[in-house]
């Protein structure tokens, strides 16, 4: 495999240079951030392969800090000459007298709890292939003529990152992951619907064989979208909404999560700025942010500035406890990096950022909650959303709904989108479940496309705003 | 860069046309909080794609890298994905169009300029927006972000094709506060003639979109008249126009399946690509090497063409339209170059005035999620104003916008005059469309 002849690694010797280039104009702190990471995907079309993509990922970012300034700048040219010529530009930065001098480098090791017993690099591409099959033969047996397009993709990515800082630590990090997905598009003569299913894993393909299996998942995409097509259209106004487990959990990311971030918290940029010690959710929700997780989506080992990945209490019992930190933001917070340093490749300026996100079980069976709800929303699955950290403003839309009634789950009802402040909303949870489940997402924002799981057990909001097209629920 | 090698070892191999693409860029990005340099990234990058048809069927490879070992690499790896490939779409690997316009994207000036100029604009930038009124509390972030590329694809065919192209841009956003109530704004303004910079224009263009939204409140859920701003415009026509890909057209995906020919919006709606008009985003050749030309596609309300790359026009037995996409992948997909909605007569004060009482819709959020471009079906976050008597009055807060994307083309009554361009490469102005549902209390 090419990646292990071609030798492109940087030596503890080129790193430490580097290093001191990069420190000689005053800096407080130094980075090299290399990685060799490869990608393969595949997708199946209509029952057909229809592609099979390779990629590599691979060169150096270069980060710089002096107090509360960040400078970064990143290349593919690991050669002496490139890392130096790329040190010394961003050197130019600072003007001072050097402040640290690297003489040595030490190893740091993980607890390596993402272990993958077997390499995706050495599983043949025709059991990939074979292994998106099974799911499009769940699809095709008996097809439903409804179904006029229908998707499968896998896709794996392993990662090799060395990592090399001014505190004279050095660690390597070698991460796999995997994912499958299965989108379907549904039509008749009402209009179009799609579903989809993208469960993924930080471990072998044994995941796909127990807890993720192809028949499943694409049984599962496809019934939705079916169920998608029948269903009205939602209705808008206020009324209470019960959130399914799993991916429900995106309410938190975005109202809680992305705003619990140091990168907005530390510059005054988030509505909860200030409040630790509060009551910012109601005293039934616990919410965590734990990479320590074995071989989810979203965890880590170390993070990418050598601190070990946590679990962080975000709130007990709705009071504010903590936040995910970096090293770098937490200088404005008095705080050190709490292990949520994060980029996408090596060409993204790290900053703080989640991992395993989710509110923790409560007392309430999801029965219950169903129960206790004489008339509202039952919102079961989510396509996604977005957050304003600063205004607390977010929204996220349904893909899958029900209408309660009397405290029983009815028509199913689509085009749904939830729309409220952080603030409020966490305060207005009034049951928590006890069926905790996790959904694996990708989530965007400065230092790239990250892998973070959502997750909660099934909740109700006692009030929230829901947009669709329906009218007024009755 | 020498690609010998690889092309020599491709047809050794059996790849009986190959294709590489080079893309080089440049780029420059410094950011201000609290009148100081917070972040400063200067970056210099190049990507490799190589593509080839083995035994009929496209394989492909993107890299970061080419050294003396990718020419192998890349053919092993093109054989490898090349030869799991099911599906019977025609592949191709272009031997060239006849003509192709010269574009010039690419501006020296800018190149003159030095870095400090560029930073010293922030500082002016920042302190314009805090000084445009004592609700603005705080400004989140001003930034400079400069890039410079080139790109070139040369395949065994002998064709050779570059372009090159750079451009700036300096945004910011600020945070308003009155009585408890919290509203940002954003604004940015790009190009690549850095004479055209106006600081002041833009600092009070950030400051207005955070204080415009101060006071406001949830209006009645009701359908209303609406005036939709050009962002608002822009969004929800690229959505719309995804459906004219023939790609979702052929696999029956598309909100335009056989209705080519057929008035299917307002006759006020005119969209069209323009990847020869004279922007920076301008191209002469697509992905594929294919020459691009302008062209309609929705006239007076009738959808006029489809957009084809080379396998989905095979298919169809036309030509491509030079919309196609190449990704790093073995697939090509499609894309519009620059989207245009062409404008009216009308200010926007006509719009409000012809609306009465309704609502001016300013944003949209969400989109990931809120809007499916297979269905058309959106319900959307959104920020506005109340319309009464033709004007506008209060800020809505908290609201979202629901409807489908063919209703709401249909149901444009009016477009205005007032065109913006938008840095994904589209341009429209705002419009008026006769219902939108709202919900609000």
């Amino acid at each position: 495999m090419h990646l292990k002849e071609v030798n492109i690694m940087i030596s503890k010797k080129l790193a430490i240079d580097v290093l001191n280039e990069m420190l000689s104009t005053g800096a407080d702190y130094a980075e090299i951030f290399y990685e060799d990471s490869s990608a393969n995907g595949l997708v199946i079309e209509n029952g057909k392969v229809s592609s099979s993509s390779f990629g590599i990922t691979s060169g150096a970012g270069l980060r710089l800090l002096k107090e509360n300034r960040s400078v970064y700048g990143y290349t593919s040219d690991l050669s002496k000459k490139g890392l130096f010529a790329l040190a010394n530009s961003l050197n130019k930065s600072f003007n001072s007298e050097r402040l640290i001098k690297v003489t040595k480098l030490e190893k740091i090791k993980g607890k390596n709890r993402n272990v993958i017993t077997k390499s995706y690099d050495d599983v043949p591409l025709q059991d990939k292939i074979d292994l998106l099959r099974e799911g499009i033969d769940e699809i095709e047996t008996n097809k439903d003529p409804r179904v006029v397009r229908y998707i499968g993709s896998f896709g794996n990515n392993h990662r090799r990152v060395t990592i090399f800082n001014s505190k004279g630590k050095y660690f390597s990090r070698e991460t796999e992951f995997a994912r499958l997905v299965y989108s379907i598009v549904c039509a008749d003569e009402n209009g179009m619907e799609t579903g989809f299913e993208g469960p993924g894993c930080q471990m072998d393909m044994s995941f796909f064989k127990d807890k993720a299996q192809p028949r499943k998942v694409a049984r599962k995409a496809v019934d939705t979208a079916l169920l998608m097509l029948t269903a009205k259209e939602c209705p808008s106004g206020k009324m209470p909404v019960v959130i399914g487990n799993g991916w429900g959990g995106v309410l938190f990311h975005e109202a809680c999560g992305h705003p619990l971030e140091a990168s907005a918290i530390s510059k005054g940029l988030s509505c909860f700025t200030g409040k630790e010690g509060q009551y910012i959710a109601s005293p039934i929700v616990t919410a965590v942010d734990d990479s320590t997780i074995p071989n989810e989506w979203g965890s880590i080992d170390i993070d990418d500035e050598g601190n070990p990945g946590t679990k962080r209490v975000l709130i007990k019992d709705g009071i504010l406890k903590d936040f995910m930190i970096d090293d770098f933001n937490g200088r404005r917070m008095n705080r050190e990096g709490n292990g949520s340093c994060r980029r996408q490749n090596y060409k993204y300026c790290p900053t703080s950022r989640m991992s395993n996100t989710y509110i923790d079980n409560g007392k309430s069976t999801p029965e219950e909650i169903i129960k206790a709800t004489k008339l509202g929303l039952y919102a079961v699955s989510f396509a996604g959303g977005s957050v304003d950290p600063t205004t607390g403003e977010f929204n996220f839309g349904c893909s899958e709904a029900y209408i309660i009634r009397d405290g029983k789950v009815c028509e199913p009802v689509k085009g749904a989108t939830l729309i409220g402040k952080g603030e409020e909303i966490l305060k207005k949870i009034d049951m928590v479940g006890n069926d905790l489940a996790f959904g694996q997402g990708m989530c965007g924002a400065a230092s790239g496309s990250i892998r973070t799981n959502v997750g909660q057990p099934t909740l109700r909001i006692s009030e929230i705003t829901v947009g669709g097209r329906g009218g007024e629920l009755k | 860069m020498k690609f010998d090698k690889f092309f020599e070892l491709a047809k050794a191999a059996g790849i009986s046309e190959a294709e590489i693409s080079v893309y080089n860029s440049y780029s420059l990005s410094v950011s201000l909080f609290h009148g100081e340099i917070d972040s400063y990234s200067t970056n210099n990058s190049s990507t490799f794609m190589a593509r080839g048809i083995y035994k009929g069927k496209m394989g492909a490879i993107v890299s970061d890298v080419y050294n003396k070992d990718s020419a192998e690499l890349f053919v092993k790896k093109i054989v490898e994905n090349a030869s799991v490939i099911e599906n019977d779409d025609p592949v191709f690997i272009y031997k060239g169009s006849e003509k192709y316009k010269k574009i010039n994207t690419f501006n020296k000036e800018l190149l003159k300029i030095d870095v400090q100029t560029k930073i010293d604009k922030l500082y002016d930038l920042e302190k314009k927006i805090k000084e445009a009124d004592k609700r603005i509390v705080e400004i989140e972030t001003v930034g400079y972000e400069e890039n410079s590329s080139s790109s070139t694809v040369m395949n065994s065919h002998g064709l050779k094709l570059t372009q090159k192209n750079n451009s700036f841009v300096y945004y910011g956003g600020a945070v308003a506060k009155e009585n408890e109530q919290v509203k940002t704004g954003f604004d940015l303004f790009f190009g690549n003639d850095f004479s055209k910079v106006d600081i002041d224009a833009l600092a009070k263009s950030i400051a207005k979109e955070a204080l415009d939204q101060l006071g406001g409140y949830q209006c009645d859920s009701l359908t209303y008249k609406a005036v939709l701003s050009p962002d608002v415009v822009k969004a929800f026509m690229s959505a719309y126009i995804s459906s004219a890909y023939a790609e979702d057209v052929q696999k029956n995906s598309s909100l335009f399946v056989g209705k080519l020919n057929q008035k299917i919006a307002s006759n006020k709606v005119t969209i069209e690509d323009k990847p020869l008009a004279r922007t920076i985003f301008a191209r002469g050749f697509d992905d594929e090497g294919v020459a691009t030309s302008n062209k309609a596609i929705i006239k007076n309300g009738v959808l006029v063409n489809y957009l084809y790359n080379l396998t989905t026009a095979a298919k169809d037995g036309v030509e491509s339209t030079g919309n196609g996409v190449v990704g790093g992948g073995s697939k090509v997909y499609t894309s519009t170059l620059y989207l245009e909605m062409k404008p009216g007569k009308k200010s926007q004060e006509e719009l409000f005035k012809e609306v009465g009482n309704g609502v001016y819709i300013t944003s949209v959020q969400g989109l990931h999620a809120g809007l499916n471009p297979r269905s058309g079906n959106f319900s959307l976050q959104s920020t506005g104003f109340m319309i009464e008597n033709g004007k506008i009055t209060h800020g809505l807060d908290i609201i979202t916008v629901n409807g489908n994307l063919m209703d709401l083309f249909n149901s444009v009554t009016a477009v205005g005059n007032d065109s913006k361009e938008f840095i994904s490469g589209m341009k429209c102005p705002s419009v008026l469309v006769k219902k939108l549902s709202v919900s609000g209390k």
